[in-house]
């Protein structure tokens, strides 16, 4: 129904989709993740043409949009969008909202159109919301207006940008539930959505965007539970990270002790958690102190929210050495203090690597 | 909305009360007593020089027209006015508490200014005047217009051609007896009289051109009238930019004062008072006509201007809106220079030097110079109003299946139109107020009849007065039928009429 081949698009300089081919079948709801600025959107707006591709070619319905001979509102029309910031238009009511597609595109009489309006709003629960106008309503409310609004108009797919982002917590779920129904009658949906537990039951097929790609894509199972790839995986399990690089003996430790502490106070970790870490990041760098003159070493420490656990690795080159074999250290003190703060250490030999990752409780 | 208007209404006429109840000072009895008074002299005229000579220590002040100077003088503001006698003896006659200095300060020539290098017509008007001289035409005219009574004017009958090279008249009619406006609406006088008997002389349809004083002579100069025959002074500083006939009247610049024992008109009681001006000003002549025909000149030239304005608006706000330069620098460069400039200098460039050569209606001139301004407000005016409304409705109604110009014109404009009309509407009410300077270029508007009604009666307050009422209800007026489209813009008043039936 939708076939997008090769599709670029730059603004200015910056390159926000840089190639992207992916075919959408009639039935399908597709659900699209990743992290923010990572031209989701922006593929979505392409599809309809509110920003127009750089290069590369959308076929629906085996009509090619970019050609300048096709009729884009026409297209358009069977291509309707739910916006993040519902725009509906604000000096007509609810019902209304839903008429002037009608009555103008598609030339229905007033009244055929304010039949069908008034049973779609009664679809998306709003039948009673029928004369108020866009600013009297809640922002829910109001996205599901936008709906009905899309419905309004017969499309053969509907493209949601974010359609709960905009909306306070409580308000979500009547959204959803609204779209999940769509789902069930078959609509074809493609959701930009952050929501991942709504991706995975509600969609046939889940893309997730990095870098202006389709990085990785699958059926829900197979991207959330079983991602590849390292980014998908990271995206997954929410999982953040601080990478610190340390190539002498003379590293400053305070400026790496200050840029722990601000990582542990955007994932809002226990202050607890945060000392601990502070400690054991010490205790290390102790051990490897002896070291530091001969290899370039590298830490990482990540946090992975799903997982609600701490990960600490650290990974130096040279001969294989575990540094923290009891029969090299002077004495266990040292050692001692990390069992203890850590819940488990594995030692690897890797790619000419000595890799040591410690897990840590919160 | 009704206690607004008798609040107005009730303040003016404390002012006009307060005013006019003037002090009764050390009154003028010759020149020497007039060198440290305060001295009204009209803008342009001969009374300037003669102030600057005469009276070196006097505070001189200008005036356009010598009613304002008359009205000046009778709220005190001044002690003696510097006019030519006949209007002297004119104003006496209506307010018998000023009389003028029988010396005369300076004697001068009254003749017909014509254009440059026209020595033909010079010549041909010369003979003209030599032959009312001898047969004694301009003798009887002077007997007839410059008496000292109030009886009406006897007025020779003229029959005029009707066909043939329309004879334009530059006069300036708030000049009684020169130049008056009679109660017909017609330009009469001893120079009306003067330039209907040369009109008929040379087979020629004569047509008066009414306006200030002081732009008869560029009116002159870029061809909009054929010769100025109002009383006007042949003084050497004229002659520089215009050529004039021999003389056909002996005028005198005289001081006009004030009588010693003076007894105001104003200790007549407040009622009567008003009753007095309100007939001689409304009533008498029925000059309400005049005032009538100056209101609906008001009216068209604002409404005209208003609609132009923003149809033209709408057409720069296109422009300056546009992505491409060809098209918003030439927008932007008219909006600073429309706004820039006062509407005053617009108009008059426009009448003198634009339309110059052309013989063009002076209301449509006015229409286009207002509508003109009007644009350059009103197109900043939708393009703040377009950019306010939210992008996200336009990509609703392009991502609907919309084009882009009738998402515009669906969705936006609507939007727009509610947002606009509040600082619409005042920019549309300080054009109608604006409009009074049209009879810079011999627009008979209301501003322009209150001041033929001033100059017949010298009475200030009570045309002024009026005037201003007829402005604030021209204004409520227009504003109460924007209200009203304000109102059936606003998306919730069909409910709330929906709801309250």
């Amino acid at each position: 129904m939708i076939k997008v081949e090769h599709l670029s698009k730059k603004f200015g300089d910056l390159v926000v989709l840089r190639d992207i081919t992916i075919e959408i079948r009639k039935g399908e709801v597709i659900s699209i993740i990743g992290p923010s600025g990572t031209g989701k959107s922006t593929f979505l707006r392409c599809l309809n043409l509110l920003d127009r591709p750089s290069s590369g070619s959308i076929y629906i319905d085996g009509i090619d949009i970019l050609d300048q001979k096709t009729d884009v509102p026409k297209v358009r029309q069977k291509m309707n969008m739910v916006f993040q910031s519902f725009n509906l238009f604000s000096h007509l009511t609810s019902l209304e909202n839903l008429t002037i597609g009608q009555t103008k595109l598609l030339r229905m009489s007033k009244k055929d159109a304010k039949d069908k309006s008034m049973e779609l709003l009664k679809l998306v629960g709003l039948a009673e919301k029928a004369d108020s106008f866009p600013d009297e309503l809640s922002g829910g409310q109001k996205q599901r207006v936008a709906i009905a609004r899309c419905l309004a108009m017969d499309p053969e797919i509907i493209l949601f940008d974010e359609p709960t982002s905009a909306l306070d917590p409580t308000m979500v779920s009547e959204v959803l539930s609204v779209i999940r129904r769509l789902a069930k009658d078959g609509m074809t949906m493609a959701i930009v959505t952050h929501e991942m537990d709504f991706a995975r039951d509600v969609s046939n097929r889940v893309l997730y965007m990095d870098e202006g790609l389709i990085y990785e894509e699958g059926t829900p199972q197979q991207i959330f539970e079983n991602p590849q790839k390292e980014r998908t995986i990271a995206f997954i399990n929410r999982i953040r990270s601080l990478n610190y690089h340390i190539s002498s003996p003379d590293y400053d430790l305070y400026a790496l002790n200050a840029e722990i502490e601000i990582f542990c106070e955007k994932q809002i970790l226990p202050r607890k958690t945060r000392h601990n870490v502070l400690l054991l990041v010490e205790e290390m760098l102790q051990i490897y102190n002896p070291f530091l003159h001969s290899t370039i070493l590298d830490m990482k420490l990540a946090y992975s929210e799903k997982k609600e656990s701490l990960e600490l690795v650290f990974e130096n080159t040279g001969e294989a050495i575990n540094p923290l074999d009891k029969k090299r250290l002077p004495d266990e003190l040292g050692l001692r203090i990390i069992n203890n703060l850590a819940e488990s250490i594995i030692y690897q030999r890797e790619d000419n690597k000595n890799r040591l990752t410690l897990m840590m409780r919160l | 909305m009704k206690k607004s208007a008798l609040l107005v209404f009730a303040g003016l006429m404390f002012v006009t009360v307060f005013t006019g109840c003037s002090k009764t000072e050390n009154a003028i009895t010759s020149f020497d007593d007039a060198q440290n008074a305060k001295i009204g002299v009209m803008t342009g005229s001969t009374g300037e020089a003669i102030a600057a000579a005469k009276f070196p220590n006097a505070q001189v002040k200008s005036f356009d027209d010598v009613m304002d100077s008359v009205a000046a003088m009778k709220s005190g503001q001044l002690d003696a006015v510097i006019t030519a006698f006949p209007t002297a003896i004119q104003v006496s006659k209506l307010n018998p508490e000023f009389w003028y200095l029988p010396e005369p300060l300076q004697n001068e020539d009254t003749a017909i200014a014509l254009k440059k290098g026209n020595d033909d017509l010079l010549a041909t008007l010369n003979n003209i005047i030599d032959e009312l001289k001898a047969d004694g035409t301009l003798e009887s005219m002077k007997n007839r217009w410059f008496k000292a009574d109030l009886s009406p004017y006897k007025e020779m009958n003229i029959t005029l051609p009707t066909e043939g090279k329309l004879l334009k008249i530059g006069v300036s009619a708030t000049r009684e007896p020169f130049s008056f406006v009679d109660k017909n609406g017609r330009v009469t006088g001893h120079d009306g009289e003067l330039a209907r008997i040369i009109g008929a002389k040379l087979q020629r349809p004569v047509e008066f051109s009414n306006m200030r004083f002081m732009a008869l002579i560029p009116a002159l100069q870029s061809g909009k009238v054929d010769m100025i025959v109002t009383g006007m002074t042949a003084t050497d500083e004229r002659r520089k930019s215009v050529d004039f006939t021999q003389p056909y009247f002996a005028n005198a610049q005289v001081l006009f004062v004030k009588k010693a024992s003076a007894t105001s008109t104003m200790s007549l009681p407040f009622f009567k008072s008003i009753a007095n001006s309100f007939h001689s000003n409304i009533i008498h002549e029925e000059r309400y006509i005049l005032i009538l025909n100056g209101l609906k000149t008001t009216v068209l030239i604002s409404v005209l201007a208003t609609v132009f304005g923003t149809l033209l608006g709408a057409l720069v706000c296109f422009m300056r809106m546009s992505k491409k330069t060809v098209l918003s620098l030439p927008a932007k460069i008219y909006i600073s220079i429309l706004r820039g400039t006062p509407v005053l200098v617009v108009l008059m460039l426009i009448f003198y030097v634009v339309f110059a050569s052309i013989n063009i209606d002076p209301v449509l001139v006015a229409i286009i110079a207002f509508g003109m301004n009007f644009a350059a407000y009103v197109a900043e005016i939708f393009r703040t109003g377009i950019e306010g409304v939210d992008k996200g409705q336009t990509e609703a109604g392009i991502a609907m299946g919309f084009s882009r110009v009738r998402t515009f014109f669906y969705i936006v404009l609507p939007q727009t139109v509610r947002r606009i009309l509040p600082v619409y509407k005042g920019e549309f009410i300080s054009l109608v107020k604006m409009t009074s300077i049209v009879g810079y270029i011999a627009v008979q508007d209301l501003t322009k009849a209150s001041d033929i009604v001033r100059s017949r009666t010298f009475d200030a307050f009570f045309p002024l007065v009026m005037v201003a009422i007829l402005y604030f209800l021209i204004s409520w007026f227009l504003m109460q039928s924007l209200e009203y489209v304000e109102r059936i813009t606003d998306p919730k008043f069909k409910r709330r009429k929906v709801s309250n039936a």
